[in-house]
């Protein structure tokens, strides 16, 4: 069950087009919540409130340096997104192919 | 027939929620065209041993529903929907919502070109990754994620 739960987290936390931008500058290199806010012109309040979302989803990961919370992607969670999406893509790649060869037997 | 590629492809992108896929067909629009929006269906939404559709129906015209069911690994499903477009044997565009799950359903689009020898046949499926879900629709949203994935995925564990 934990595998679908977090899979379902992560889905909620990039329904969201603000944390979704927040993974894109995190994809370029990790910063922490004060940079954030500044690149997104956000309160840092609700870049924090964002951030949570996404630790919990463990979409992001945070790492302590000195006083300082550095926030850095997570692929796993988005690659359980994905698997999600494979399973539609291998269905319509599985049916196209059975279609093709029910047409064309004829 | 050497224009007609031999195989179908799908792609997913991650970011938008949609699936595309096309294969190219030696026969007639009008034939893929009847595959699509008949009980033919239950001949090719199959892959055995993982989801096999026994039943179809659908009242093919805008506003229009359509329903199919079957087995997948093991348990009854059934997945429903609206047409929203019906323009033969161009374009066929349907809603397609597994039934009784709450959520915003995807859309399927299906695309149909005359190409030399038969005709590409398009599928835009969208609406995956991202519905606008709120968060009080908790329980049932992540049931029905579990029955689509049983459905639908390939094993990966």
């Amino acid at each position: 069950m934990s595998r679908i739960r977090a899979k379902t987290d992560a889905f909620r936390a990039i329904a969201d087009p603000t944390r979704r931008a927040i993974l894109d500058r995190l994809r370029a290199g990790p910063a922490n919540a004060g940079t954030l806010a500044a690149d997104f012109r956000s309160s840092r309040p609700a870049v924090s409130r964002h951030l949570r979302v996404l630790r919990e989803a463990r979409l992001v990961v945070d790492t302590r340096i000195g006083r300082e919370r550095v926030y850095a992607v997570n692929p796993v969670p988005l690659q359980a997104v994905a698997g999600w999406l494979e399973g539609y893509r291998a269905f319509w790649q599985t049916s196209l192919t059975q279609l093709k060869r029910n047409l064309e037997a004829k | 027939m050497s224009e007609i590629k031999t195989h179908a492809r799908a792609v997913s992108d991650l970011d938008d929620g949609r699936v595309v896929a096309s294969v190219e067909l030696a026969v007639v629009p009008e034939r893929v065209f009847q595959a699509l929006a008949s009980r033919d269906v239950v001949d090719w939404w199959v892959n055995p041993g993982v989801f096999d559709t026994r039943e179809w129906a659908g009242d093919v015209r805008v506003g229009g529903r359509w329903r199919a069911s079957g087995v997948a690994r093991g348990a009854p499903y059934a997945l429903e929907g609206e047409f929203l477009e019906v323009d033969p044997p161009r374009k066929l565009v349907q809603t397609w919502h597994i039934a009784g799950a709450p959520g915003t359903p995807s859309t399927v689009t299906y695309l149909l070109e005359p190409i030399a020898g038969g005709t590409r046949l398009t599928v835009h499926h969208a609406g995956l990754a991202a519905p606008d879900q709120r968060d009080n629709v908790g329980a049932g949203w992540r049931s029905s994620f579990d029955r689509l994935s049983e459905i639908l995925s390939v094993d990966r564990d």
